[in-house]
């Protein structure tokens, strides 16, 4: 059977500002001034951004994921696709999630089908596609307009599917993204494609649009606890309506997560690092405090009868997750899991038992966080976490998915901890 | 409130009515009608006294069905010239405010002998130099989780006035009210989001096609449109008239009603449509201009 795939996912952020930015700036998106930019410490950033995501193959995780921002001390990656490209050289076994290009935000589909045509080359065929629509601050960043956007977003992600499932020249008659001649080169080294994933935050019309292509469905929520499963149950009832079958690889969650020795020692190591990401990397995006550019009436991006919904249901000023102000708040939001492996393990377990998704994708660097923390986490949670969650995972999901195909019959999701 | 839903191609548009006579197309903004609240606001009521005041809602404002065809402001124009057509408004009278003086300066440029008078509230539109028009959207969206002082700072002189608030609640007011404010946003963001921001490069030229009177009407103080936007409609338009309030914001229609009131019914007052009479004279003076090339 197989076990619960674990990623490793790594955002990149700034980690050289200063103190004071809390109370000076009232995002760390979009507007976040790059005066702050400093150009000598970041010389290597990259570099030692790349080595930890490399680390992360050599400690035996399943594939390393990145993901696209824009303007923002969040996520220094405008193009991932460049870092996916680096990867393909330092890198032989794990898969490369891309979670994923924002299509709004490209000219031609074309380009997205050609660079992820050429990373599924590159890589021997470990591309996992993502596609994703590009949030609040991204609308801004580019000046996307929401309501047009989900329409041009499904008709990108069909046109670059022909591109790789058709042979060409074909033409194109969409009214967005209208083209004579569409006719890759080169073509994805996998078939009949690289596996795609699309991200969501719950709502029904996003599922729906995924369940009814085939495609998996990757969680985009930071926070964990009872509706992570109602996200599953949901999505494999749409699964079943379009004739699907839900299994627990049809699904991916974003975790995030510190290991170390014990637990105390896993609060003080971390500590600064969290906070920083907290209070600095989510601020304009998952804060009360200053301008929140994620959602609202500015980039409108859902439905009126959504933000009807939403309106009705959320609670006006309510903290977030970027609020917490110590553990205890922090831990509320099942969001960032800190502690002992053995913490770590039983937590993480019981999100599995419970949500049955088995995609795991978790952040281990956090803002500022030093890297040589980063990489002792990955590695107390690759030798004392995951041989555990691996073997109760496969048994589970034996278990309950029983239609699942053994271990080893796709030699592409084989994975080394699991065969040594 | 009368109110009538018109069907244009399946999709339905809402129509407000208010008082007798002379028809008054009156296309809103965001601190208005169909934007923020569902009722006539005083300065309508004072105009209902003179005229049959018509007010549309934009698609997907107010009961107006949203529509997946309007992606630029070009697509909003044709709406409306479809929406006089459905009103039967051959010869009309139109002010707007706002997003609603853009496309009525549109529609000015567009079928300039339909319009027998053209006003202009805060109108966005135009392109002026160095004098952006100030970004709704990024105002629209919460400070510290609720407030939304700088929505109402571009919206009015004085963001905290007891209308300003009323117009526009921060979070946890009135749920109405705030769902008014997103569907408006949706809306704005079709024509409005994508660059180019709110305006339209070849309108100032176009403008020059509008030869009957034109008031162009603005705060003094916008923080929306600049007055420099004010002065360049002035100038494009032909016979335009500017006036300017003092002390007065983006939305003189709602700080100042009763003056704003007074020089749209002086203004419009004024006109006696004689439309066969104006479009003779018109058709001798400018020789080959046919009457009616608009082949309705």
């Amino acid at each position: 059977m197989r076990p619960v795939q674990l990623f490793c996912w790594h955002f990149m952020a700034y980690p050289y500002l200063p103190d004071d930015f809390d109370e000076k700036y009232d995002t760390g998106w979009v507007t976040v001034p790059n005066s702050l930019w400093d150009r000598e410490k970041t010389d290597g950033l990259y570099q030692e951004y790349i080595d930890q995501l490399a680390y992360g193959e050599e400690l035996g995780f399943d594939g390393l994921v990145l993901n696209e921002h824009h303007q923002n001390i969040y996520g220094l990656m405008p193009s991932p696709n460049i870092i996916a490209a680096a990867l393909t050289q330092r890198t032989s076994r794990a898969k490369i999630v891309v979670l994923g290009n924002l299509l709004p935000l490209h000219l031609n589909p074309l380009r997205v089908a050609e660079e992820y045509a050429m990373i599924d080359s590159m890589s021997g065929g470990r591309l996992i596609a993502g596609f994703a629509m590009g949030g609040g601050p991204e609308a801004f960043n580019y000046d996307i307009p929401q309501p047009q956007a989900r329409a041009r977003y499904w008709e990108a992600i069909d046109l670059i599917k022909r591109t790789w499932t058709e042979d060409g020249p074909f033409r194109h008659d969409g009214p967005h993204y209208p083209l004579r001649y569409v006719n890759i080169w080169p073509k994805p080294r996998q078939t009949p494609h690289p596996p795609i994933w699309i991200p969501g935050a719950l709502s029904i019309e996003t599922m729906d649009e995924v369940a009814s292509r085939g495609y998996d469905y990757f969680l985009s929520s930071r926070s964990h606890g009872s509706a992570t499963q109602r996200a599953a149950l949901r999505f494999a009832d749409i699964i079943k309506k379009y004739g699907g079958t839900f299994h627990p690889f049809r699904m991916g969650i974003l975790l995030s997560v510190y290991v170390s020795e014990t637990d105390e020692q896993a609060y003080e190591e971390s500590r600064e690092g969290v906070f920083y990401f907290l209070k600095n990397c989510l601020k304009g995006h998952l804060r009360k405090e200053g301008r929140t550019l994620t959602f609202g009436a500015g980039v409108p991006s859902t439905s009126v009868a959504s933000w009807e919904q939403y309106l009705k249901n959320s609670e006006p000023g309510a903290a977030m997750l970027g609020d917490a102000k110590d553990w205890k708040e922090l831990d509320e939001w099942g969001s960032i899991t800190v502690g002992s492996p053995k913490t770590v393990r039983d937590k993480l377990w019981s999100l599995i038992e419970q949500a049955q998704v088995g995609n795991l994708m978790i952040q281990f660097h956090f803002g500022n966080m030093k890297p040589e923390l980063a990489r002792k986490s990955m590695r107390l949670f690759a030798e004392e976490v995951a041989p555990a969650l691996r073997r109760d995972s496969a048994a589970l999901f034996g278990r309950n998915f029983p239609q699942l195909e053994p271990a080893g019959s796709t030699p592409l999701l084989s994975n080394r901890s699991a065969a040594e | 409130m009368a109110q009538r839903t018109l069907n244009i191609r399946g999709r339905k548009v809402a129509v407000a009515e208010l008082g007798k006579g002379t028809p008054l197309l009156y296309l809103h903004g965001f601190a208005d009608i169909h934007g923020a609240t569902a009722d006539w606001l005083p300065f309508h009521r004072a105009l209902a006294e003179r005229f049959r005041v018509i007010a549309p809602a934009h698609p997907a404002c107010a009961g107006s069905d949203e529509d997946e065809d309007i992606e630029t402001i070009d697509d909003l124009a044709f709406h409306y010239l479809e929406v006089m057509d459905a009103l039967k408004l051959d010869h009309v009278a139109v002010a707007g405010a706002c997003v609603g003086g853009w496309v009525a300066a549109e529609l000015a440029a567009r079928d300039p002998e339909r319009i027998t008078r053209l006003a202009l509230i805060g109108a966005s539109g135009l392109y002026v130099q160095d004098r952006p028009i100030g970004d709704l959207f990024w105002e629209a969206q919460p400070s510290n989780g609720t407030e939304f002082h700088g929505f109402r700072a571009l919206m009015f002189g004085d963001a905290e006035s007891a209308t300003a608030r009323a117009l526009f609640p921060d979070r946890g007011g009135d749920i109405a009210r705030e769902l008014m404010r997103y569907k408006s946003m949706r809306f704005a963001s079709r024509i409005g989001f994508a660059p180019p921001y709110f305006y339209n490069r070849k309108l100032r030229g176009r403008l020059a096609r509008f030869r009957n009177p034109a008031l162009v009407l603005w705060g003094a103080n916008d923080a929306l449109v600049p007055l420099d936007h004010a002065r360049a409609y002035a100038d494009a338009l032909p016979k335009a008239k500017l006036k300017t309030i003092a002390g007065i914001g983006h939305s003189p229609h709602v700080e100042a009603a009763d003056q704003t009131a007074k020089l749209l019914t002086g203004f419009f007052g004024g006109a006696k449509p004689k439309p066969r009479a104006r479009r003779k004279a018109r058709a001798r003076t400018r020789g080959s201009a046919s009457p009616s090339r608009r082949g309705r």
